[in-house]
């Protein structure tokens, strides 16, 4: 707990020195773009991590969000400071009406509805055409004079602290901890009195609360939407992240997010191979790494603990 | 109280359901479940008086586990009624049952690993929202189980089966319940081991909380219990006092093969 804390606080004090350190435009939109998916993957653990349920429907809250900032910014000419608490908002009530449908299921149904809701979504992006102008997207979404890529990075920054406190403050909170029971045993949570419909909805709505956020970040940044935020090609990526970094652990999708965005740059050398090599990256971390990154870290701390704890006489047979 | 009641249903005559004054606090009737076709329970009822300690003994598969998940809400009864305290329990949720006083400790205990003991045990008082009361609870539970008190901080994963067991059950009573329901606490741990745990139920019951347990090891069973139920294939076969039941061997053997 307070190993993560401190990690977390060391990642952000890093963070705010890093633009006074790079001044490059290019690298600068890479630290923008990284910190986007913190907040998406960091999201999205709530409720692979936590909740224990695997959403590929993520995209939806993204979605709904980037949409959502993109009207309001286009149509009412609304600031950036007003337009992503509203994708926020918008996202988790979307979060609410999905959840109350989804999360009566659990495994692979749940995995093939949430799909199906983001596909939906999709769909309509595509087609309402009156609202959403359908394929040509959503341009010229104004940036609300952030002009330079360090103020823009300076509210992404914001962003994905805002969510990683949020994270935290659920993480170990009652209703976190109820959620880690639910996905370790559901019995033994329901025995001691836990709802798991409750517990996992309230991660999933702050899950896609903070996605929606994301969402709206992302319309300003690149001034257009188009439907394919709904698209399966994202929700890979921020997938690919939380399990690189390790799910179920607060600094793991950071980790991930920030590996698999630099990953994503450089390996455009090798356009072609760029997928092949992205999948041989999955497969090695399932097989080798089930837990991630951090779960590999923790796993070796934990080792190295349980040979102190094996030099105290733990070892009493009686209770 | 306590000492009150147990010495009145010693003196009640042989063979005949002891009633105290209290009256039943649990009463099952005519209980069915199923899963999906399979019927697991075919009508099960049985009565459970205040600050008794009650015993469900009868093979593997024979419907004790059931019984117990029915009670407490995770398994939805067919037909039947479960009333607790004067009230209908067969429909609420199991959060509600929970909070209506019963707790269930399911079997093998099942403790949270990567969570420390205190973390086990403080979540066990969930459905309290006041932290200070939460507190007090986790220094009754750490005073009952001063073991358990040494291992606050150690993750319960790394603690022995028998630890693990009065952890679950530590976990149970945060709940204050007034019943308390086990599901074979002994499984698995050795005879010395398996003794402690019914020491620690004995001596539950008699601060005043009212235990229904179930267990394969009939002598385990019946040496903490009044009474017991004989279950087989999903029904109630006979319903003694425990004495009663030692004392018919033919029994035990048409059921229990021992």
């Amino acid at each position: 707990m307070t190993l993560e804390r401190n990690t977390l606080l060391v990642a952000l004090v890093g963070a705010l020195l890093l633009p006074f350190a790079v001044t490059d435009q290019y690298l600068l939109h890479l630290a923008v773009m990284a910190l986007f998916y913190v907040v998406l993957a960091t999201s999205l653990n709530l409720v692979v991590g936590y909740v224990g349920e695997f959403s590929l429907g993520h995209t939806a809250f993204l979605g709904t969000g980037a949409y959502t900032a993109a009207l309001l910014s286009t149509h009412a000419g609304l600031p950036l400071w007003i337009t992503v608490p509203v994708a926020g908002l918008v996202a988790a009530a979307f979060g609410f009406a999905i959840g109350a449908i989804t999360l009566r299921l659990q495994g692979p149904y749940f995995v093939i509805v949430t799909l199906a809701f983001a596909e939906v979504l999709r769909l309509v992006a595509n087609n309402w055409i009156a609202v959403t102008n359908g394929p040509m997207g959503l341009a010229g979404i104004g940036q609300s004079g952030l002009t330079d890529k360090r103020e823009f990075y300076f509210v992404i920054l914001a962003l994905a602290a805002l969510a990683l406190y949020l994270s935290y403050r659920f993480v170990y909170s009652n209703a976190g901890r109820a959620a880690v029971a639910v996905r370790e045993n559901r019995y033994v949570a329901q025995s001691i009195g836990v709802d798991p419909f409750g517990a996992a909805m309230q991660a999933f709505v702050l899950g896609a609360f903070m996605a929606g956020l994301a969402g709206g970040f992302y319309a300003h940044y690149i001034s257009f939407v188009g439907p394919e935020v709904f698209q399966f090609a994202f929700m890979a990526t921020i997938i690919i992240m939380v399990l690189m970094g390790g799910k179920g652990t607060l600094v793991g999708p950071i980790v991930g997010a920030v590996i698999v965005t630099l990953l994503e740059e450089y390996l455009r050398e090798v356009q072609e191979l760029r997928l092949t090599l992205f999948g041989l990256i999955v497969m090695a971390i399932v097989l080798f790494l089930p837990n991630g990154l951090m779960g590999f870290v923790a796993r070796r701390r934990e080792q190295h603990g349980s040979t102190i704890l094996r030099n105290t006489p733990a070892e009493e047979k009686t209770v | 109280m306590t000492a009150m009641l147990v010495s009145a249903s010693a003196a009640a005559p042989a063979g005949v359901v002891p009633t105290d004054r209290a009256g039943p606090v649990l009463v099952v009737d005519g209980l069915k479940v199923a899963y999906g076709n399979a019927t697991a329970l075919h009508g099960v009822s049985l009565e459970v008086h205040a600050g008794e300690t009650v015993a469900l003994i009868g093979a593997n598969g024979a419907g004790k586990s059931t019984t117990l998940r029915a009670i407490s809400g995770l398994l939805k009864a067919r037909t039947g009624t479960i009333t607790f305290e004067g009230r209908s329990i067969a429909n609420l949720a199991p959060d509600r049952i929970v909070a209506a006083g019963i707790a269930h400790c399911p079997e093998e205990r099942h403790v949270w690993p990567g969570m420390t003991v205190e973390e086990n045990i403080s979540l066990g008082a969930y459905l309290c929202r006041s932290k200070a009361e939460v507190q007090r609870r986790v220094g009754m539970a750490f005073h009952r189980f001063p073991r358990l008190r040494e291992r606050a901080r150690q993750l319960a994963g790394t603690l022995s089966g028998g630890e693990q067991q009065m952890l679950a059950i530590a976990r149970a009573l945060m709940s204050e319940p007034r019943l308390l329901m086990l599901d074979e606490p002994s499984l698995g741990l050795s005879p010395k081991m398996a003794e402690e745990v019914f020491e620690v139920v004995r001596s539950i019951n008699a601060h005043g909380v009212t235990v229904l347990l179930v267990e394969q090891n009939i002598h385990n069973a019946l040496s903490v219990a009044s009474r017991a139920y004989v279950v087989e294939t999903g029904r109630i076969m006979a319903g003694r006092r425990s004495e009663d039941l030692r004392g018919d061997p033919d029994l035990l053997r048409a059921y229990l093969g021992g």
